[in-house]
């Protein structure tokens, strides 16, 4: 198990409760192989450049321990994710 | 009396300069609003000394963190890009990990690839 951080850019022109169950489903996505350790929600923020046509980003920021060989898979569901605008996955330790 | 004297000269040393005031870029940085508030100060750097000494040596509470967009921000320019270590002061080392903050942080659109901050697009 490794200690890992992620920023998480979600579309912001979703409503909040479809934004929650997307926080959600990446949190249990985690969980299927690893643990949860903090989630802090930045909120929404202007992007310094356009992502799809959007001009906003809902941030939330997570730390997690997991496996090396289940970030292959959270980074790949993720990337079929479509109201993940963009993500960053690092290894704290 | 006679010491007053000197005091009087040196006023009308104080001359604006008008040249100044005309430039063309003058205007246009004012209308935005949006740097005050984030706590920008896009045009500070450019007048200011530079560092003789790596900021993060000096100070070794001060993590390189590409999440810290304020930090960040000190160390591209006006066009994005990432300031040389002649500029910045830097140390080797630290400049490199800089150098790749400011990658994470841009992937995430923290801070631009190219362009200033809040310019608008």
């Amino acid at each position: 198990m490794h200690k890992y951080e992620t920023v998480l850019v979600f579309q912001a022109d979703l409503d909040e409760a479809v934004l929650n169950t997307a926080v959600e489903t990446v949190e249990t996505l985690i969980k299927t192989n690893g643990e949860v350790t903090k989630i802090d929600r930045w909120g929404k923020r202007k992007l310094a450049y356009p992502i799809r046509k959007q001009f906003e980003g809902y941030y939330v920021y997570m730390t997690f321990d997991s496996e090396p060989s289940e970030i292959v898979n959270i980074k790949r569901t993720l990337g079929y994710n479509e109201q993940v605008l963009r993500f960053i996955i690092l290894r704290l330790d | 009396m006679t010491d007053n004297k000197p005091e009087i000269t040196q006023e009308p040393e104080r001359t604006e300069r008008p040249e100044r005031a005309e430039r063309p870029e003058r205007p246009e940085r004012s209308e935005r609003p949006e740097r005050q508030e984030r706590g920008q100060r896009g045009d500070r750097r450019r007048f200011v000394s530079r560092p003789k000494y790596c900021q993060f040596c000096t100070d070794k509470n001060l993590k390189i963190d590409y999440k810290n967009v304020e930090l960040m921000g000190r160390y591209i320019n006006e066009t994005g890009k990432i300031r040389p270590r002649r500029q910045t002061g830097a140390c080797a080392k630290h400049q490199r990990e800089v150098a790749t903050a400011i990658k994470n942080a841009r992937h995430i659109a923290l801070i631009p690839f190219e362009g200033d901050f809040w310019a608008e697009y």
